[in-house]
């Protein structure tokens, strides 16, 4: 009785409302259906897309384990260079890349399922979302069935605990990609006000991408994809007012991530608030172990090195072997480091004097990329380190990914934009739809302008190359020169089925395990174990 | 039996006495006072009340130390003054006394000491004689937790109740040990006990209470006991009473100790020299050379190995530790009106700097009888404590650091970086003062208010309210100067937890006997209990001054976050109980109770767990009475289900998520599906099956309990996984069981009570439980993504299992597993010859076989020894030291292992690598076992004699001096250099855990 008193007093309700539960700091799921909580649904949609590009996962899954990078010293996913027995199921990446891209596609689904329905909201501005919507799943299922083949084909919004689930088969994935580039292409606007959205350039570029990729499938349309790839791709270099880049340098200026090269960019920003946990931190991994050199120490203007990748042979001896005209060495790799410690060191790698004496900002390091003799290195003040030195410490370092703008020396999140193609990368794209259909003469003029952008000042001549050699082996070393590093090896390799040819060719550390089953990943072993009938509804790839 | 067992003690206690002979009269002498005018020797026989002589009775003159023992016969004799007192005591008798006058002949009759049995212990909602009790229930009296320098309430716990873990890895000040009654039974619920002080269920712990208030705590282990807290009884409940005024003149207490501590069992690191031999071994190639050193090492390095100089930095961290513990205390009353109060003051100050806590509770217990039917009363706390250190430890960086740096400057200043490593930064450098600050910063009120009305002669009405208001402020700053800032601009963040919670209950109960000997006891109750959480944060970086600390926010020039949430829960709940007792003979305890949870669904909010106990006092019965070396035997059965509704609330509801991403420069934050609601949830129900005797024998000679139970847990609230590509991992549903099955005991043995005042007695607890999972989601299949088995306790280490290191003979074996000599070998449990997730295996659990305590307590005049001794066997521990510090590198310290080289050809730790930041499979080789034995507290104390604290103005005066923990007993120490093995379930010991202590205590206990 006092009791009871009490409690009316306290809270002002009956005893039977105390047990009514009220979502008060949280958001309930109905949010969905107001305009603004669709306009939220699809900005939460993009956000997934960073769960694979620009992190260490994309690292891995896109450079590890190909012709032109292997593993550095550091890091727990060798494994993937490797292509090792414990790359399985239980794969820390082939989990997580499964997780994040499923929980956007359902974000997708809510949107383009609820869309529809919701009141209050501008007919335009919804058609728009949708189409955004249907071009996130689109891409998110296109990356999935790179690396895994046939998936969980979802197209409704999960509610409630599912498991009845099967394995739809590789083509009618890619179906479904490709009808969902085309339902999203009319409703998009050309380009964008809100930069990093969804556009007409960016889907018209993606298609270039599906059509390539399923074309060489064995349920691909061979010819006419790539007729197609070829359709699209110019579309992209004419229609939209995009041009290459004058100097190739200008493509990862700091503050050019909005270039006029740029296509479609996963987008981030030095606003930590916003970076979610993730940040692009690619300019981690391509950076070797400079700190701890004479006369170093780490500093914010060259980076934190976690050396997971370093360049393979094949990269500085075959696909850059030409540093005479082309520039794209230099412009691509960082290598003058400058001393941050003054005074008097024993040298390290470089034995042709026995220390070097530096003030702070005096060059310490220079990697030249070429083998300089020893009695060129003695007469510098500096240390030089030559292809013949390197290790899985030091190597050649990839600069386009360093960012001095982080907010300090060990901030692992980095704030510039990740182009997940740019104009250079579909140029060479064309050339080689063009070459697939033999049509190597056109081909030609879609590989001159960039090895002519390339090329050092007075060397453009020196770069064109003429309809004999546009070949597809031609296309697989320019595509290493141009897009070294940009996370499309693994891929192209896949495409090309040159995967298994030139990792036995060209990386030492995969040449040893590497089969024809790694052109597939493992299929996340909880999915198998949890869809209802197990593997025999939802089968593992062969060969895990 | 009782003759010949009685026979025995007795010829023991005469050959002591005769050999005390000298000692006796002595100190006899020197305490006989001028105030005996005539001595006359008395003799006598002692019997009992059954009319058996008693050997073996102390009789002593009151007021002196003078004093004999009966003989076999019963038979003493004694010289005394005319004017004297003496008193007959013995072990299970009333203590009886005689004044002498006159007389030389004084026969005496002891009569059994049933109080002994009748003591009252607290049950839920109300008090029951011991002899009446009829659920599985342990108590701790006040004198166990006073006379010993005990930290928190958890303390008191470990080892002295059977079927109680209590646990605690490393030493940080302020940590409170995690205390788990009969093994784990829920994955996600929670496993924690319910704390109900004063009868006010706590929701935020019990860290606040300082230990020397307290009464007692009695620990309730099966469903008769705690199924009147039905909704949150699954994982047992400890009452705790705080203490009371009595009537009588008032008393002012002072009780204080302080103690020095010191790390013990620190694992050993390696020198300049043992790390230099180690990164040249790192650098070996291929081929088996070891290039130069100046290929090797950076410039630092080599001017140390040139120059000799090695740090030991974690040594030079470390410092002694300090505790110390101030109380003044106030009780007394009148027959109106009782208060006591108390002012406590605690600090410990932990081995490394930064590391701190202190306590400072103030408490004010209050009854007031209102009128002759009305009684109000009053528990209360305040409480204000600050720890420092909580969630930073600068040994971590200790540990790591390169021993062949530099770590001051030429001119003797610290050097912030001493080597060329990026990572790294001088540990020495966060101890200066203002450099990084850790803190939290707690205060909490804590009421219980009640009012009790005797409505009728049998029926009393009880009202409850128990507010309880706490508020947590963490604050943060890291320098310039930090490692975790490595000279980028000072970072700070501020945080405030808020919890108002409040508890009000209506208790009606009824006490009668009928029909003769019938007893009845009915208890109805309803309760409402509701929490609001509140919680908010900032954190920032760019502090411009670092004199600013987390003091000043709004100037610092980057906002990494903020956020802020509330969270809100209620329980409402009705009970009844009905107690019903024939004879004292038979006794029945049936409860029943429904909760209401705002955290379940709305078809599934209420639960309903009855419970039922049966106790049968044997030794009430004719053909046991007439065993006299029986005094009590009493075998109880109880059965019951209680319910379990500790997830966190809104999980039945479909929640969207926050995301983050930008467009160019603008922010996009979005929403998107987070869980997945499961409207169905409801309460996971524990029942179980319990069997126990309670026994006494030979006068309380011998006495303790016994316990057997069976407790199966259903409907487990689990986060069940869910195929990802739902776009959901997991969704909380009702589903698996668990079982808990396990023996238990208590035995306390009087082993020797002589005249003389020596008395030796021993108290032992033991009990090994057996924790298993039987079904999960999928039923009696294991689900090795969790790492959950059937059959298996709730947690199990599941790894590779190593085999040794690959030999240079097997490096052909080797390479077909992708493996170099030097390299850890794990076992190919499939022999399909390839090294994949399937090799794993279970490698034990963290859950004990066997735990046990023995106490044994020895006093003599005013001296009392009592020396404690706590044992875990049979569980495995997964140290983190031996991979988290044992990367063997070349870039980080290692701990000091015995590594593989090929001229060292050893199986247990394998080749240093420059190349790889850990060795592969590293984690197959920090599995150890984690039984250990240690000497929890040897304690000595000296009571001074009355007159003597009388004439320094005392009532009475305790001083003492105890050592904690002075010794652990593992072979993870004394084969593999370890440290403390004690950790919680999980079994993860902590690479960087704020090591064990020992510490010596010197105390005094002093009442005006």
């Amino acid at each position: 009785m006092v009791a009871l008193l009490l409690v009316t007093l306290l809270t002002g309700q009956s005893c039977q409302d105390l047990l009514t539960e009220k979502v008060i700091t949280d958001i309930g799921n109905d949010y969905i259906n107001s305009p603004v909580g669709l306009e939220d649904a699809v900005k939460a949609s993009y956000s997934y897309l960073r769960a694979y590009y620009a992190q260490e996962m994309g690292m891995t899954m896109m450079q590890m384990g190909t012709d032109t990078y292997t593993h550095g010293a550091d890091g727990s996913y060798k494994k993937w260079d490797r292509y090792e027995s414990n790359l399985d199921g239980r794969d820390n990446w082939v989990r997580t890349l499964w997780r994040e891209y499923y929980k956007g596609i359902n974000t997708c689904n809510a949107v383009i399922a609820r869309g529809p329905n919701i009141k209050g909201i501008n007919d335009a501005t919804l058609k728009t979302r949708i189409a955004e919507a249907k071009a996130l799943r689109a891409h998110f299922y296109f990356v999935l069935v790179q690396h895994y083949g046939g998936l969980d084909l979802r197209l409704t919004e999960s509610e409630g605990p599912i498991t009845a689930i099967t394995r739809s088969s590789e083509e009618a994935v890619y179906t479904q990609i490709l009808a969902d580039y085309t339902a999203a292409l009319p409703d998009l606007p050309a380009t964008s006000g809100e930069w990093g959205r969804y556009t007409k350039l960016g889907v018209e570029a993606m298609l270039v991408k599906v059509h390539m990729a399923r074309a060489t499938r064995s349920f691909g349309g061979g010819s006419a994809d790539f007729a197609k790839a070829e359709q699209y791709g110019k579309n992209v270099i004419n229609n939209y007012g995009r041009a290459l880049v004058t100097d190739f340098s200008e493509l990862f200026q700091l503050g050019n991530d909005e270039n006029s090269e740029a296509v479609f960019s996963i987008q981030f920003s030095y606003d930590l608030l916003t970076a979610g946990g993730y940040g692009n931190r690619w300019h981690l991994y391509y950076l070797m172990e400079y700190d701890t050199q004479p006369g170093m120490s780490r500093v914010l203007e060259v980076g934190r090195p976690w050396k997971r990748l370093r360049p393979t042979d094949y990269t500085y001896n075959i696909a850059f072997a030409n540093r005479t005209d082309d520039a794209r060495y230099e412009k691509s790799f960082y290598r003058s480091f400058y001393a941050t410690r003054a005074g008097t060191f024993p040298t390290f790698l470089d034995k042709s004097k026995s220390a070097i004496t530096v003030a702070i900002g005096d060059t310490a390091i220079y990697m030249p990329g070429w083998e300089m003799p020893a009695a060129e290195r003695a007469k510098r003040p500096y240390q030089v380190y030559t292809p013949s030195m390197y290790q899985e410490k030091q190597f050649a370092v990839l600069g386009k990914w360093l960012d001095p703008l982080r907010a300090s020396i060990n901030e692992v999140r980095g704030g510039r934009d990740f182009m997940i193609t740019r104009l250079g990368d579909i140029y060479l794209n064309v050339a080689e739809c063009l070459i697939k259909q033999g049509k190597a003469g056109e081909a030609v003029n879609y590989i001159n302008p960039v090895r002519k952008r390339a090329a050092y000042a007075g060397h453009q001549n020196a770069m064109e190359i003429t309809a004999d050699q546009a070949t597809m082996d031609f296309i697989m070393d320019e595509r290493a020169r141009e897009l070294l590093g940009e996370g499309h090896r693994w891929t192209d390799l896949k495409r090309w089925g040159k995967l298994v040819e030139r990792v036995k060719m060209y990386n030492t550390n995969g040449s040893v395990n590497i089969k024809d089953v790694h052109n597939y990943r493992p299929i996340p072993q909880e999915q198998i174990d949890l869809v209802d009938g197990g593997n025999a509804n939802f089968p593992q790839n062969p060969g895990y | 039996m009782k003759k010949t067992g009685l026979k025995k003690i007795s010829n023991v206690l005469k050959r002591r006495i005769r050999n005390n002979a000298l000692i006796r009269s002595s100190l006899g002498l020197i305490f006989l006072l001028a105030g005996f005018q005539s001595i006359a020797q008395i003799t006598g026989t002692v019997n009992g009340d059954e009319g058996d002589v008693l050997p073996g009775v102390s009789v002593v003159v009151k007021g002196t130390t003078i004093g004999t023992t009966t003989d076999v016969n019963g038979k003493y004799s004694i010289a005394a003054p005319t004017n004297a007192t003496l008193t007959y005591s013995f072990v299970g008798y009333i203590a009886q006394e005689v004044v002498v006058g006159n007389r030389s002949l004084i026969n005496v009759s002891l009569v059994t000491d049933a109080a002994a049995l009748e003591e009252v212990v607290v049950i839920g909602y109300g008090t029951v004689r011991k002899s009446q009790m009829t659920g599985a229930i342990s108590t701790v009296k006040a004198k166990d937790i006073t006379d010993l320098p005990l930290e928190n309430t958890q303390q008191a716990l470990q080892g002295r109740i059977a079927g109680v873990d209590v646990m605690q890895a490393g030493s940080k000040p302020g940590t409170q040990p995690r205390v788990v009654i009969r093994g784990r039974r829920s994955f996600s619920a929670g496993n924690d006990p319910l704390y109900v002080l004063d009868g006010i269920p706590l929701s935020t712990g019990t860290g606040d209470i300082n230990p020397n208030d307290i009464a007692s705590m009695e620990v309730l282990k099966d469903a008769s006991a705690t199924a009147i807290y039905g909704a949150r009884g699954a994982n047992g409940v400890i009452l705790i009473t705080s203490k009371r005024g009595t009537k009588g003149k008032p008393t002012v207490f002072y009780d204080a100790y302080y103690g020095a501590s010191k790390a013990i069992n620190i694992i050993d690191f390696m020198d300049g020299n043992q790390f230099a031999a180690t990164k040249r071994e790192a650098y070996r190639q291929a081929n088996g050379t070891i290039p130069g050193d100046d290929l090797i090492f950076t410039a630092v390095e080599l001017e140390s190995i040139a120059l000799g100089r090695s740090t030991d930095y974690i040594n030079g961290l470390m410092q002694n530790g300090s505790k110390m513990n101030q109380q003044i205390g106030f009780a007394g009353g009148n027959d109106r009106s009782q208060f006591y109060m108390s002012l406590n003051y605690y600090k410990d100050n932990g081995i490394i700097p930064g590391q701190d806590y202190n306590r400072n509770v103030l408490r004010v217990n209050l009854d007031h009888q209102v009128s002759k039917t009305i009684k109000i009363g009053l528990s209360s706390f305040m409480n204000y404590s600050i720890r420092n250190g909580e969630s930073f430890n600068p040994l971590g960086g200790a540990m790591r650091e390169n021993p062949l740096g530099k770590p001051y400057n030429d001119d003797g200043t610290l050097n912030f970086l001493p080597t060329e490593d990026g990572l790294r930064s001088n540990p020495f450098s966060e101890l200066v003062d203002g450099a990084l600050v850790n803190q939290r910063k707690s205060n909490r009120i804590f009421a219980g208010i009640y009012a009790e009305w005797d409505i009728l002669k049998n029926l009393k009405y009880r009202f409850n309210f128990g507010p309880d208001l706490r508020n947590d402020k963490y604050d943060n700053f890291q320098g310039t100067f930090t490692n975790a800032r490595r000279l980028a601009p000072p970072a700070a963040s501020t945080a405030n937890g808020n919890v108002f919670n409040y508890t009000l209950e209506n208790i009606l109960s009824y006490d009668k006997t009928v029909f003769g000997n019938h007893k009845l006891n009915l208890t109805g109750v309803q309760s409402l209990q509701r929490d609001n959480t509140e919680f908010n944060s900032i954190s920032v970086s760019g502090i411009p001054s670092e004199v600013q600390q987390y003091n000043s926010l709004g100037t610092a020039s980057i906002i990494e976050g903020v956020s802020s949430s509330l969270s809100q829960w209620t329980i409402l709940s009705y009970m009844g109980r009905l107690n019903y007792s024939i004879n004292d003979k038979y006794l029945l305890t049936a409860t029943m109770r429904t909760d209401g949870s705002s955290r379940f669904g709305r078809n599934t909010k209420w639960g309903y767990f009855p419970g039922a106990a049966l106790a049968w006092n044997m030794s009430e019965e004719s053909f046991i009475k007439s065993v006299p070396s029986i005094d009590l035997m009493k075998l109880r059965v109880s059965y019951g289900a209680i319910g379990n509704q500790g997830i966190a609330p809104y999980q039945t509801q479909g929640l969207l998520s926050q995301t983050q991403y930008n467009f160019g420069n603008s922010a996009a934050f979005g929403y998107a599906p987070g869980t997945i609601g499961n409207p169905d949830l409801k309460w996971e129900t524990s029942t179980t099956a319990n069997v126990g005797l309670d026994f006494s024998l030979f006068r309380g000679r011998i006495y303790g309990s016994l316990e057997y139970y069976n407790t199966n847990t259903k409907d487990l609230l689990l986060s069940r996984n869910l195929p990802t590509s739902t776009g959901f991992s997991l969704v909380t549903t009702n589903v698996g069981k668990t079982r808990n099955a396990g023996f238990e005991g208590t035995i306390s043995t009087v082993n020797v009570a002589k005249s003389n005042g020596f008395k030796w007695s021993t108290d032992f607890t033991f009990f090994t439980n057996k924790e298993q999972i039987v079904e999960l989601a999928k039923g009696k299949v294991d689900d090795i993504g969790n790492q959950w088995f059937i059959g298996q306790p709730l947690s199990v280490i599941f790894d590779y299992e190593q085999q040794g290191i690959w030999q240079t003979s097997e490096a052909d074996l080797a390479a077909s597993y992708g493996g170099l000599p030097g390299e850890i070998r794990v076992v190919d449990q499939n022999n399909d010859g390839a090294i994949n997730a399937d090799d794993r295996i279970i490698q034990g659990s963290g859950v004990p076989k066997f735990s046990g305590g023995i106490t044994n307590r020895l006093s003599f005049k005013n001296f009392d020894f009592s020396a404690f001794i706590y044992a875990r066997l049979g569980q495995s521990i997964r140290s983190n030291y031996h991979t988290s510090n044992n990367t063997l590198f070349g870039r980080y310290n290692n701990i000091d292992v015995d590594y593989w080289t090929p001229t060292n050809p050893v199986n247990k730790f394998p080749k240093p690598n420059q190349n790889q930041e850990s060795p592969k499979w590293n984690s197959s080789m920090n599995i150890f076992d984690g039984s250990f034995v240690k000497i929890r507290n040897i304690n000595l104390g000296y009571n001074f004699a009355e007159n003597i604290a009388n004439k320094l103005g005392m009532q009475s005066l305790r001083v003492y001096t105890s050592v904690q923990q002075p010794a652990i007993f593992s072979s993870f120490i004394s084969k593999y250099g370890g440290s403390d093995p004690e950790t919680d379930f999980d079994a993860r010991l902590d690479g960087n855990v704020t090591p064990a202590v020992w510490s010596a205590t010197f105390g005094l206990n002093v009442k005006f």
